[in-house]
């Protein structure tokens, strides 16, 4: 069917909410990221396979749904029963029949599969009870985990491509621009340059060609926000690309989807198809003249061509190399034509101010960074998964009040946002609100979503070799200060990790980071030695045990620790058994004893312990 | 173009004085140039000199692909601009006077430039075989 | 025209000019590895970096390789401020890590007070610093026959796949931009070799000297369409040549007067 004007789009609107609305119930089964990667296709296949047998009124095969992220990814595979939004989690496949039996034909809940918060054990029912669900805000994720990606139906029943009508129908390119620079929405990609004014510098350069390129390349290890709207709500990306294209007069998009999420491609490439075929892509767009098409573009597997030059180039075909931005991107960017590029989750963010309106975006979040963001809360924090939340909440909530704290009820040691572009901040920042500069002020950065904890068993000197060895992998090599400055960098901070630096090279690390900050040629560059600087800065007395008294504090650096076993043994020959190098003897009821030259501290021991008698120092 | 350079090969006696005159308005470094222009006997005791006329279509400036080789309007010249040259031997190669030279004491490629528009070899040349006028 | 101030002077440059070819003109010598005027700027060795800054900055200041910034009326340019040299010793001192064995980043650090690296030197390594005016000169040329392979520190310049380069014509540009010549190549009678890839000379028809490849003068045949008989002689035979055919004209002009 094409969608010819506004009134045809309402019209269809209502007919795809009546065919939602004729099965009461829905099964929602979450095939997100974490939840397909532990098997919940399988599950969605058996829901399938139960219900066709049985003939249940109201339920038909269409109530079963696959979604994509749903958020809670530490308690996956998920499945949630709307109306009521019974949350079943950590779920197998045998766990389906007794699902349809109890839940969808009896109304009954199955206790065992309910979730339990950490503090009381009480079992909570419906999600938006649970503390993981309950602070959060979702403008992005509205609809990742709610609707099915591959349905067009579902996005415009949920209200989808209504913004772009009225956008279109309603107002001049310049009061859409205006709308998104009132709605002071910042680039959600980790930069936080104002969009709209991004958007009214392109607008503004005589140009026959410009083009419009949404940034799904999200490298940073441990983000996956980008990746679940992609893969989740594919049409709310094409519907802000499109209304961008209106506001500043492109004909032709992109999409750059890094190589390693072939499921966003692929639903993306649905998207589109159904996009077009109604009307909502091509030539003509809703009756009103104005002509747009968008392709995908597959990236190549390298983290630089993020970098939204880099980008460009590997669009054109050429090496992913950055360039210098004296020049910026809206003057000459894709084929030297003026260019607007913007992150996955700005542009999902979109249709909604154009919808609901820029003041109501404004009053959200704080005064200088409007909105909310999403999250993937990783690390050692007891509820990992996929968050938004409105712009200046703390630290603190967010690890403590959605992330229920620290696994295992462990110290908590430091944060890592804004992967390896960002900072460790420690225990006495937690109070500080999460926004684009406040977390820059106290020298670490929001990025793009990456939210990593630690806990007291983390060595800061080695969170930022491992992050120093990610950007030097990464490095496109062109420039000297950051292949080889970040190279000399990493490498020292390796001889730090093995006990073998002095002062003077800690120093000399110093000195090397504000060079290479000054002088590189791009992002990846000029911030690669923030995980060094973040870590030096706050966690120095760290670096100061590695040189002086040859420790690590945090017990992981292989040189520098020795394994111990304690009175705790029970002699159950366990670490003898699993010991690759045969260094620890003992008897059955005899504690055991491990020869420290030839142990290789590989930790085995310590893993399998099950009496804590494996002492790191 | 203002001025134009001439040769009137009668009038040549064969002195070498022009070929003298060029190298030591090119020395660099103490070191006297190649000279760009040669007097050279056809026949016994008699010579004309060979030197780059500042062909209209010239080859030289054609054969480089690196936008080395332009015209200097004032002067008339194609000057060689030692900053783009990359010694590709291109312009020696096709220049059909072979007037394009490869100066190996200075290790880089030459060729009259008309001195920047007073040409010492029109000075030095006893027998004004050698021509400087305004056109 | 605009007004730059460079070092506390103030000059004139063109609109949209880039930094660098200013500041040269001033007669100033600061360093650019990677610039060379035959092919665009890339600004991979950063030493060309200056302090920029300009009156209602309110003291903010930007460091940029003025090989690719262009110039803004007002702009306020210190090329030898204390960070800025801060900047090229550190990036010679990175060089000279990377290039140890060679003379010209050796003299160039020396200059900024750099007898030997702070850091870990290169093992087995080459003289290559990573200008990229081989492949940018290549580029111009419009064969694009080597380029820049892997990345970060194991990026290396070379050819596809590391065999001949089937683009390559044996011009030798690529080997003479080199600052600090690295890449290889031979003439041995008629046969050039570079890249690992063999060319055959052009020898003279009279002498057999020998300047250009032949694959390099049918390119430049067919590209700027140039009579190929242009290239069967040396230039010093072609004078000699052209000697003769002068002066078969002044004989011949001498019996008509007679």
């Amino acid at each position: 069917m094409f969608i010819d004007g506004i009134e045809k789009l309402n019209q269809w609107q209502n007919e795809c909410r009546k065919a939602l609305d004729a099965n009461k119930k829905k099964v929602l089964v979450c095939l997100g990221p974490g939840c397909l990667a532990s098997g919940s296709d399988q599950i969605l296949d058996e829901f399938k396979k139960v219900l066709k047998d049985k003939k249940l009124g109201g339920i038909t095969l269409d109530s079963i749904k696959k979604t994509g992220c749903h958020g809670f990814c530490a308690r996956g595979p998920l499945v949630v029963i709307e109306p009521e939004g019974i949350f079943y989690s950590k779920v197998k496949k045998n766990d389906v029949a007794e699902i349809v039996e109890k839940t969808l034909e009896k109304g009954e809940l199955v206790e065992r599969l309910l979730y339990r918060d950490g503090k009381d054990d009480k079992p909570i029912a419906e999600y938006k009870d649970i503390p993981f669900y309950k602070n959060q805000m979702k403008i992005s994720l509205r609809n990742v985990g709610q609707i099915d990606p591959d349905k067009i139906t579902d996005y415009v029943a949920n209200g989808g491509y209504a913004a772009l009508a009225k956008a279109l129908t309603g107002s001049k390119p310049a009061e859409v621009i205006d709308a998104v620079s009132k709605s002071g929405i910042r680039g959600r990609g980790g930069g936080g340059f104002p969009t709209g004014r991004k958007w009214a510098s392109c607008a503004s350069i005589e140009s026959d060609d410009r083009y419009v390129i949404c940034n799904g390349d999200e490298g940073d290890p441990g983000a996956f926000m980008d990746r679940c709207i992609m893969e989740g709500d594919p049409h709310s990306v094409l519907e802000g690309m499109i209304i961008c294209a209106y506001a500043i007069g492109s004909k032709e998009g992109y999409i750059y989807v890094r190589e390693e999420y072939p499921l966003a491609v692929i639903n993306l490439q649905k998207a589109i198809e159904a996009a077009r075929e109604h009307g909502f892509l091509g030539k003509n767009i809703l009756g009103s003249g104005f002509d747009f098409d968008i392709k995908v573009n597959r990236g190549g597997g390298a983290f630089v061509c993020g970098e939204s030059s880099a980008l460009m180039k590997s669009v054109a075909g050429e090496v992913g190399e950055p360039r210098a931005k004296y020049i910026r991107s809206v003057q000459k960017g894709l084929h030297d034509m003026p260019t607007v590029l913007n992150n996955v989750e700005t542009f999902a963010t979109i249709p909604v101010i154009m919808d609901k309106g820029a003041d109501w975006f404004a009053s959200i979040g704080t005064k200088k960074s409007t909105g909310t963001k999403a999250f993937s809360l990783a690390g050692k924090v007891k509820n990992t998964g996929l968050i938004e939340v409105p712009m200046g909440i703390s630290l603190k909530e967010i690890i403590y009040e959605i992330g229920g704290g620290i696994q295992n009820d462990r110290e908590f040691k430091a944060v890592q946002t804004g992967g390896p572009s960002g900072g460790c901040l420690p225990a006495d920042k937690l109070d500080l609100p999460v926004d684009f500069d406040s977390l820059t002020e106290a020298g670490s950065m929001m990025g793009s979503g990456g939210m990593i904890v630690m806990d007291d068993r983390t060595c800061m000197v080695d969170v930022a070799r491992y992050f120093l060895n990610f950007l030097v992998e990464e490095s496109c090599g062109k420039c000297v200060p950051c292949r080889e400055g970040l190279y000399q960098l990493h490498d020292l901070c390796t001889k730090v990790c093995e006990g073998k630096a002095t002062e003077d090279d800690l120093a000399l690390m110093e000195k090397l980071s504000k060079v290479i900050q000054t002088a590189s040629l791009c992002g990846l560059g000029q911030s690669g030695p923030n995980p060094f600087l973040s870590t030096v800065m706050y966690f120095r007395d760290e670096y100061l045990a590695h040189i002086r008294d040859k420790k690590c504090p945090g017990g992981v650096c292989r040189e520098l620790i020795t394994f111990d076993i304690n009175d705790k043994c029970t002699g159950c020959l366990a670490c003898i058994a699993v010991c690759p190098v045969d260094a620890i003897t003992g008897e059955k009821k005899k504690i055991h004893i491990i020869d420290q030259d030839l142990c290789t501290r590989c930790g085995s021991c310590y893993d399998i312990c099950n009496y804590d008698a494996v002492e790191i120092k | 173009m203002k001025f134009r350079f001439k040769v009137v090969p009668s009038l040549c006696i064969g002195c070498r004085t022009c070929e003298l005159a060029c190298a030591f308005t090119h020395a660099q470094d103490k070191k006297p140039g190649r000279s760009r222009i040669y007097p050279i006997a056809y026949a016994q005791d008699k010579y004309v000199p060979v030197v780059c006329l500042q062909c209209d279509d010239a080859a030289c400036a054609k054969s480089c692909m690196f936008d080395a080789l332009k015209r200097n309007e004032e002067t008339g010249a194609i000057e060689l601009d030692k900053e783009r040259c990359v010694k590709c031997m291109a312009c020696v190669a096709a220049c059909p006077f072979g007037c394009s030279l490869v100066d190996d004491v200075h290790d880089e490629v030459v060729k009259c430039d008309l001195c920047g528009g007073n040409p010492a070899c029109v000075q030095f040349c006893p027998t004004k075989a050698l021509v400087y006028e305004k056109i | 025209m605009v007004h730059i101030t460079i070092n506390g002077k103030v000059v004139k440059a063109r609109e949209g000019e880039m930094l660098l070819s200013v500041i040269k003109r001033q007669g100033i010598d600061i360093p650019a590895l990677c610039h060379h005027e035959a092919i665009e700027p890339t600004g991979n060795c950063r030493l060309c970096t200056v302090e920029i800054t300009k009156e209602d900055w309110n003291g903010w200041k930007k460091h940029v390789t003025s090989c690719l910034y262009p110039v803004e009326e007002g702009l306020i340019v210190s090329t030898h401020s204390s960070e800025v040299m801060e900047i090229r010793k550190t990036l010679l001192d990175l060089q000279l890590a990377r290039c140890p064995n060679s003379e010209y980043i050796q003299k160039l650090a020396e200059e900024y007070g750099i007898t030997e690296t702070s850091y870990k030197t290169r093992p087995d390594a080459d003289n290559c610093i990573m200008c990229y005016a081989c492949t940018r000169i290549c580029e111009v040329l419009g064969k694009s026959a080597i380029s820049a392979v892997n990345r970060g520190h194991d990026k290396v310049i070379g050819p596809p796949f590391g065999e001949e380069p089937p683009d390559c014509i044996g011009c030798l540009a690529c080997a003479q931009i080199c600052p600090t010549d690295v890449i290889e190549w031979s003439d041995d009678g008629e046969v050039r070799t570079i890249w690992n890839k063999k060319f055959d000379l052009i020898a003279c028809k009279k002498c057999g000297k020998t300047i250009i490849t032949r694959e390099f003068a049918d390119y430049l045949i067919e590209q700027r369409n140039l009579p190929p008989e242009y290239f069967d002689t040396c230039d010093d035979c072609k004078r000699t040549e052209v000697a003769q055919k002068m002066g078969g004209l002044v004989e011949a002009a001498k019996e008509v007067t007679l």
